[in-house]
């Protein structure tokens, strides 16, 4: 806990010498960016969906009440200063005094208070989850908020971006049902962008905040985020300078590579590491054979992992050891000591696991039959279809390949559990409670909910240690009972996990600062420039 | 024929439209019920996951919790009072939502169709006089290969051309997103942006025009009136302009009539390519959205479409052929 | 009927439309044989171009391409073709008879013809493969049920004009069956549009498919043409031969069922032969 306080008199001070420092000499305002979102959100309602386009223009708009350095830690934002009690269930959030909304209303901690309890808490699809131990926020003046928390939550901290919880202004959103409020698709914030218009399947148009609460900030005039459905085409915009900025594979991961070789571009893969997506294939351990362990193991044995990565992601990932993306390894809660899957031998060790599990080879040398589900996620996902198909064909299952589209596949994978192999990307997100849990731990076995254990695997022990992880305040004993979750997990292999995805983000070189935090697109990039 | 008579025949064919177009919405409901999932489950999913809990509530927020007759009855009773209902995944009521989406694909409509029906019209025209001669087979060959090549691939090899080697036209969108024009600037740009998308629709129905006009061209040569025409001693270009001309463009606009809703639903891949903002995009994103309202108010939209355009055709086709009677 | 193959096959350019048809043909009936096991083998490394180890050089996953080409061609023909023909039948149906007998009739068939019409066809196509779940026949019965219409339109225009024709009329003077006049009669004459555009339909049912498959609504353990282009269409400029192979293959195919097509309309049309 002292660690802690240390840390906030630190960031406190931070602050103070950023806001007294004066911008470097060579970042110049003005300039108009153009940026790239796939697909175009359906809303801007970040508080009501966490469909990921949204973000990427909304939080611009709206600020949340810290942000994040690349180390993951937290920094000021709306709230200059916290406190956490010893016991980890209060959390005090000092909030800055000159902040307005775009509407020229001055932000409170009435503000905080409504967004936590009455939005994020009750709608957010996510903060049900992250709040659901916040009994009350206090507001003893206008610009404190008091957190009151069941238990200690300390991945709560982690989730208070922008991104994932923005602040909202009482006085517009307090009005009228704020599951269909007129200002879904007109956000009001407090960020470096306000919004002026957003012509459907086409742009939204942001324009620079002057009263922004950063003096001197945004450099940039404008903020152009364009829809373009066809992915060679964007790659045609950004190589032509129409588009300067595009991540979350809005590019083709061939193109990514291509496009890094001109002057004119540059490719990076940092601006994901509060994100770190695993790419993943699921598999229904309740559906014979697959409810044998041994089966499973000779599955993930038999998967090539460097292939997929080579020959489908170009190069943008590396091989994933377990559940936990090596992105946590700073934070010790990520281990590499788990059964390893991606060994030489992995084709004779599966065949002999298999052999073993009571499936030998029978006519063709198949032993038995599946079917795998694509996920509609577009050619990428086709193409790793098609190569698990043939990987597993070595070992002699068969699988037989399914297409469906979006709507049909989850309610065929998490609704109906009526499936045997499917593909998935999960984000980790900034905290494994957040992140990780809903794929592995037996509470949430919930049919009908998307994105949750759908192999159906748990295990008590697991299960134990991530209860304790999720309420204990001590950094490094929750670091050790995830890496004991990992180990259990992995030797049980209810999902092969098989590579940390490394999105490319591809930025025009006239402009620079983009990418500066954990969140990539998903910051607000008041600091971005134009040369 | 009489103007009553027309008059009193535009009445019966509008009056016969009403079902057919409530029928659509009804049969599409319908449809649109067998398909698996559902919005809620959908926009969970794109959430990246959501308690059970969520999406119950996304389910009543949407009375997709009623039994299918109740939803049916409630969107054909809006319908008849032309509400179109709400997107909540769009957070905005249908009708706005399809009408900015309306005039960007009217616009690329119309143009393909003046531009293919023109071409198309010509070229066959050009091919039927010159028949069986090398121009006629070169006419033949390049409509049938731009109708042959797929669509998305013709798109971005212009887009390479133009956009990227030779640089004179922009690569995507409607406008320039950068600079927000105003007024007739704002128009240059716009028909700037125009014309890729334009021409590579154009070029997959141009082959289609040239080759019907070409061989109902041929057709009506060797028919009773024209041999009559003959024997009358008219110019061989005077037959082919009075009589040939006329009758073979029946079929043509027989099927530019059909192709209005095809043209529709088949700019897909070229909005898809150019990034241009019409109703074919929202369509195919509803679809897989699951948001049913704003598909199904995408398909009541363009029936109307389709069955104005269908009345204005079969009026045509009793101007240009007197034997064709009204009934 | 001598002079009928005469003219048909006697036109250079419908000869050679026929002998690539006919190749093709031959090539789908033999695909297990000319490259056997299955074309969604990974055979090598990817990105080999053509005219080296594989005669057409391998994909982005290091499949041959040749292999693909092969059954691909039986893939992309089976579609087309039971589409087309189930289309055409429909269609047919539906058009001459609404023409033929006109009035009430004619109302509900057109009604019916407009509200297929009415829906954007591609929209619909992917409607149905989406609801019916993408396989082959899925596929056919999308591309056929938007397909049909406007061969309906066309025979029932045709059937229109015939009819009031003297022939036909004589015809009914002389108290023949609505039957036998109308297919006697009134179809033959309604043909060569027919021909015109059921060959195009062949043509469209490839593209419609190759169009399914590159939206990834293909059925997915078919290997068709459409798999290929929409497989490849990502290495546009890097691979050239990705698209431009299974492209030229759709193309070649497409150009010859046309020059059939209008072969046989030449040569079914005896009136040409005055020109």
């Amino acid at each position: 806990m002292r660690k802690l306080r240390t840390a906030i008199v630190a960031a406190v001070v931070l602050v103070v010498s950023a806001i007294a420092g004066s911008p470097a000499s060579a970042q110049k305002p003005g300039g108009t960016l153009v940026q790239i979102t796939q697909p175009e959100p359906p809303n801007l309602a970040p508080y009501i969906s966490t469909s990921a386009p949204i973000s990427q223009v909304t939080a611009k708009i709206y600020d949340g009440l810290l942000e994040y350095g690349f180390d993951l830690k937290p920094k000021p934002s709306l709230a200059e200063s916290w406190q956490i009690s010893p016991d980890g269930k209060t959390v005090a959030f000092k909030l800055r005094k000159d902040v307005k909304f775009h509407d020229g209303k001055p932000l409170t901690a009435a503000d905080v208070k409504f967004t936590i309890m009455e939005v994020l808490k009750k709608v957010h699809p996510r903060g049900i989850n992250t709040f659901r131990d916040v009994t009350d926020v206090e507001t003893p003046d206008d610009f404190t908020a008091v957190f009151k928390l069941a238990n200690a939550a300390p991945y709560m901290l982690a989730a208070l971006s922008g991104y994932e919880s923005p602040i909202l202004p009482k006085h517009v959103f307090g009005q009228g049902d704020i599951k269909t409020h007129p200002n879904a698709n007109q956000p009001i914030g407090t960020g470096p962008f306000k919004f002026v218009e957003w012509r459907r399947g086409e742009l939204v148009r942001l324009d620079k905040n002057p009263d922004y609460w950063r003096k001197g900030l945004p450099y940039l005039d404008r903020i152009v985020v364009r829809f373009i459905n066809d992915e060679a085409t964007r790659t045609a915009a950004l190589e032509k300078g129409e588009a300067h900025v595009a991540g979350f594979g809005a590019v083709p991961y061939n193109d990514a590579k291509k496009l890094a070789q001109l002057p004119s571009i540059e490719v990076t893969t940092k601006g994901y590491e509060m994100i770190s997506p695993v790419v993943e294939l699921l598999i229904n351990t309740k559906k014979a054979p697959l409810d044998n362990q041994k089966v499973r193991q000779a599955m993930a044995y038999a998967v090539d992992r460097q292939f997929v990565i080579d020959n489908i992601w170009f190069g943008f990932g590396k091989p994933a050891t377990g559940l936990i993306s090596s992105n946590f390894a700073p934070s010790g809660l990520y281990t590499a000591e788990v059964t390893k899957y991606q060994v030489p031998d992995g084709i004779e060790r599966a065949n002999k696991l298999l052999d073993e599990a009571g499936f030998p080879r029978k006519d063709g040398g198949i032993r038995f039959e599946i079917v795998h589900d694509i996920t509609p996620y577009g050619p990428e996902w086709q193409r790793f279809g098609e190569v698990v198909q043939q990987q597993l064909a070595k070992v002699g299952i068969k699988a037989t390949l399914r297409y469906e589209d979006v709507a049909t596949w989850l309610k065929r994978i998490y609704s109906d559990y009526d499936f045997a192999l499917t593909s998935n990307f999960l984000y980790n997100l900034p905290d494994p409670v957040l992140g990780v849990h809903r794929a592995i731990h037996g509470k949430l076995i919930r049919q009908g909910t998307v994105f949750v254990n759908g192999s159906q695997w748990s295990d008590p022990r697991a299960d134990e240690l991530m209860d304790k992880a999720t309420i204990e305040p001590d950094a490094e004993k929750r670091a050790e009972y995830y890496r004991e979750v990992q180990k259990i997990a992995v030797a049980a292999s209810p999902i092969i996990w098989v590579f940390e995805l490394n999105f490319p983000t591809v930025i025009n070189k006239r402009y620079k600062d983009v990418i500066a935090s954990p969140l990539g697109i998903y910051a607000n990039f008041a600091t971005a420039w134009r040369e | 024929m009489g103007a009553a008579r027309l008059l009193r025949y535009l009445l019966r064919r509008i009056l016969q439209a009403i079902p057919v177009v409530l029928g659509v919405v009804v049969l599409n409901f319908l449809l649109l019920q067998l398909a698996p999932g559902d919005a809620a489950t959908v926009l969970a999913g794109e959430a990246g996951g959501a308690p059970a809990e969520y999406i119950q509530q996304l389910r009543e927020r949407f009375g997709l919790d009623k039994p299918v007759p109740v939803q049916l009855a409630v969107y054909v009773k809006n319908i008849l009072v032309l509400d179109l209902g709400y997107s909540f995944r769009n957070a905005s009521p249908v009708l706005p939502l399809i009408l900015g989406r309306l005039w960007p694909t009217l616009l690329l409509m119309g143009t393909t169709l003046v531009l293919s029906v023109g071409g198309g019209v010509l070229l066959g025209l050009f091919a039927a006089v010159w028949v069986r001669s090398w121009k006629d087979h070169v006419i033949s060959l390049l409509a049938i290969i731009s109708y042959a090549m797929p669509l998305f691939w013709i798109g971005l090899m212009l887009i390479l051309l133009f956009s990227i080697k030779l640089d004179w036209l922009p690569t995507s969108g409607m406008e320039d997103a950068a600079a927000f024009y105003e007024g007739w600037e704002r128009a240059a740009d716009i028909a700037k942006h125009l014309i890729l998308p334009a021409v590579t629709l154009s070029l997959f129905y141009i082959a289609l025009y040239a080759r019907l006009m070409r061989a109902t061209m041929l057709d009506q040569r060797g028919l009773d009136y024209v041999t009559t025409a003959r024997a009358k001693g008219l110019a061989e270009r005077q037959i082919t302009i009075r009589h040939v001309v006329r009758n073979a463009l029946l079929p043509v606009v027989t099927v530019a009539g059909v192709q209005v809703g095809g043209l529709l639903g088949g700019s897909v891949v070229v909005e898809s390519v150019f990034a241009w903002p019409g109703l074919g995009q929202l369509a195919f994103q509803s679809l897989f959205a699951r948001d049913l309202n704003l598909l199904l108010g995408i398909f009541f939209i363009s029936s109307c479409l389709v069955v104005v355009v269908n009345i204005i055709v079969d009026i045509v086709y009793i101007l240009l052929d007197p034997r064709i009677r009204v009934g | 009927m001598r002079s009928f193959w005469r003219r048909f096959l006697g036109n250079p350019r419908v000869a050679i439309g026929f002998v690539w048809l006919a190749f093709v043909v031959v090539v789908a009936v033999g695909a297990s044989v000319l490259a056997p096991g299955t074309p969604f083998a990974i055979v090598s490394k990817p990105f080999a171009p053509p005219i080296g180890e594989f005669l057409f050089g391998t994909d982005s996953l290091g499949r041959s391409l040749a292999a693909g080409l092969v059954h691909g061609a039986r893939t992309s023909l089976l579609i087309a073709i039971l589409a087309t023909v189930a289309a055409v039948a429909f269609g047919t149906f539906v058009g001459s008879i609404s023409g033929f007998y006109g009035g009430i009739v004619d109302d509900v068939l057109m009604r019916l013809t407009e509200f297929f019409q009415t829906i954007p066809s591609f929209i619909f196509a992917i409607v149905l493969v989406a609801i019916l779940s993408p396989s082959g026949t899925s596929v056919v019965i999308a591309i056929a049920t938007v397909s049909w219409p406007p061969i309906a339109r066309i025979t029932r225009g045709e059937v229109l004009t015939i009819k009031a024709r003297e022939f036909v009329q004589a015809a009914v003077v002389v108290g023949q069956r609505d039957m036998a006049i109308l297919v006697g009669q009134v179809l033959p004459n309604a043909l060569s549009p027919l021909i015109v555009t059921g060959s195009l339909l062949v043509a469209n049912a490839i593209l419609i498919e190759s169009a399914l498959s590159f939206l990834g609504l293909g059925a997915p353990n078919l290997m068709s043409w459409g798999f290929q282009i929409g497989a490849g269409r990502a290495f546009l400029r890097d691979a050239w031969w990705l698209v431009t192979v299974p492209g030229t293959a759709i193309l070649l195919t497409v150009l010859s069922i046309n020059l059939v097509g209008e072969g046989l309309n030449d040569a079914l049309n005896p009136r040409l032969r005055d020109l």
